[in-house]
């Protein structure tokens, strides 16, 4: 026995040899059957639980590979999200921008926000309409929910459109209940007011709109609504605090009105006099 | 001895997994790598004769249970190979990366000449037929297993340089 086992020791690469290919001969040799059994016993006793661990395994890397389709998906749809929103945003836009078209009989030219201001106060805009499109000097621009400002200064393609919370602009406006006049005032870009007689009737909450005067807008533009009431330095005025309607940050799309000035007609007197615009 | 046994294990792991999921979207042709061959042989090149005839053996066999063939065939043609691959052991003899190539083809060659005996044996045919399908599959299914053999080879090598120094 020992010199068996001496052998085996002495000899244990050719013994290897020999003991798997004889066992593998005795399984090619086996009958089907046989095979068969052999398979099912290795197959539940061996391999299932090593199977279970590579797919284990493989799910995890399927995991992965989802995670990241997924993530590429996301952004996908949310650019598709965002897209839509812009649109819907955009439709709603020029929805009141068609009410307020059809709200005035007058002829209007659909323009675009090119380019702001770039100061603190936004003064001024330009739009992409200008003599092309026959838009003349000191035309209302308007947008959805208001006026906007007027056309100083007019190009090819382009024009200047200074907004009514300039400063140096000074737009008639009226208080649409009590049909008091004033002159919508701001002074330092952020708060406008309009002044008017102490025994106007005006309270927060009234529609302040404009009044006509000036030759410049028509009446009845949306301006803003009245939000504080306050005394003057003056007794006899009192200060109606208005907040604009229009979001001057946000305007993208407008309204040229086809109107010429009401003192048109009259522009050779006014150069007679020496004034300039 | 535990540490290189882990590691063998993991090797062996990680090439059965990239066998059975990543290597058949890179089959060209129809020809893929074998990456448990690849293991094999590199196991069998740094243990020697009598480990890489016993890992042989049961990658063969795990290889008969997964796939519907005969029963001892795969297991007999991998204990061949892993013994063939075993006799040119790095504690026996230092071969350089070529001839390493050379073997590799040579051990693939081992390995379907035995497979190719036993489904003569088995279930008839010529060995006009045997010769054809060796020469046919084989050949490029080694050239294409070595490519993937170039990145463990060219890196034992450089380890070897690495610790003569």
């Amino acid at each position: 026995m020992h010199w068996i086992i001496e052998f085996i020791v002495r000899y244990r690469n050719f013994c290897s040899l020999v003991f798997t290919v004889v066992l593998s001969l005795l399984m090619i040799s086996s009958p089907e059957n046989r095979q068969l059994a052999t398979v099912r016993f290795l197959t539940t006793s061996v391999f299932y639980p090593l199977q279970f661990i590579i797919d284990k395994a493989t799910n995890i890397s399927n995991i992965y590979e989802e995670n990241r389709r997924l993530r590429q998906e996301v952004v996908v749809l949310s650019s598709r999200v965002a897209a839509f929103q812009e649109q819907a945003s955009e439709n709603d836009r020029l929805r009141g921008m068609l009410n307020l078209a059809q709200n005035f009989s007058y002829d209007f030219v659909p323009v675009r926000v090119v380019a702001h201001d770039p100061s603190d106060l936004n003064r001024s805009i330009v739009i992409n309409a200008g003599k092309n499109q026959g838009v003349l000097q000191w035309m209302p621009v308007v947008g959805e929910k208001g006026v906007v400002g007027k056309v100083v200064q007019v190009m090819g393609g382009l024009s200047l459109v200074q907004l009514i919370r300039d400063p140096a602009n000074r737009t008639s406006v009226m208080i649409r209940k009590s049909r008091a006049i004033g002159i919508l005032e701001n002074s330092n870009g952020k708060d406008y007011y309009l002044r008017c007689r102490s025994h106007e009737n005006v309270a927060v909450g009234d529609t302040v709109i404009t009044s006509g005067l000036g030759g410049i807008y028509p009446p009845g533009l949306h301006v803003g609504i009245v939000v504080r009431i306050s005394d003057s330095s003056d007794p006899l005025f009192k200060k109606a605090w208005i907040k604009l309607s229009v979001d001057f940050n946000h305007i993208e799309e407008l309204f040229v009105m086809r109107l010429s000035p009401q003192w048109s007609a009259f522009v050779h007197e006014f150069d007679s006099l020496g004034f300039t615009q | 001895m535990i540490k290189a046994i882990f590691i063998w294990f993991a090797v062996f792991l990680g090439a059965f997994i990239l066998q059975t999921t990543l290597v058949p979207s890179l089959a060209i042709f129809g020809v893929k790598p074998d990456l448990l061959m690849l293991a094999l042989f590199m196991m069998a090149i740094k243990t020697g004769v009598m480990p890489a005839i016993f890992i042989g053996f049961i990658i063969g066999l795990s290889q008969d249970i997964y796939s519907p063939s005969v029963l001892g065939q795969s297991a007999l043609a991998k204990t061949l190979a892993g013994f063939f691959a075993g006799l040119f052991n790095e504690k026996v003899m230092r071969l350089d990366p070529v001839i390493l190539g050379i073997i590799l083809i040579l051990t693939f060659f081992v390995n379907d000449l035995a497979i190719y005996a036993v489904q003569v044996v088995k279930s008839g045919g010529s060995l006009g037929a045997v010769a054809k399908e060796i020469i046919g599959p084989t050949f490029p299914r080694a050239l294409y297993t070595l490519i993937f053999a170039v990145i463990p080879i060219l890196w034992e090598q450089f380890s070897v340089i690495k610790t003569r120094r």
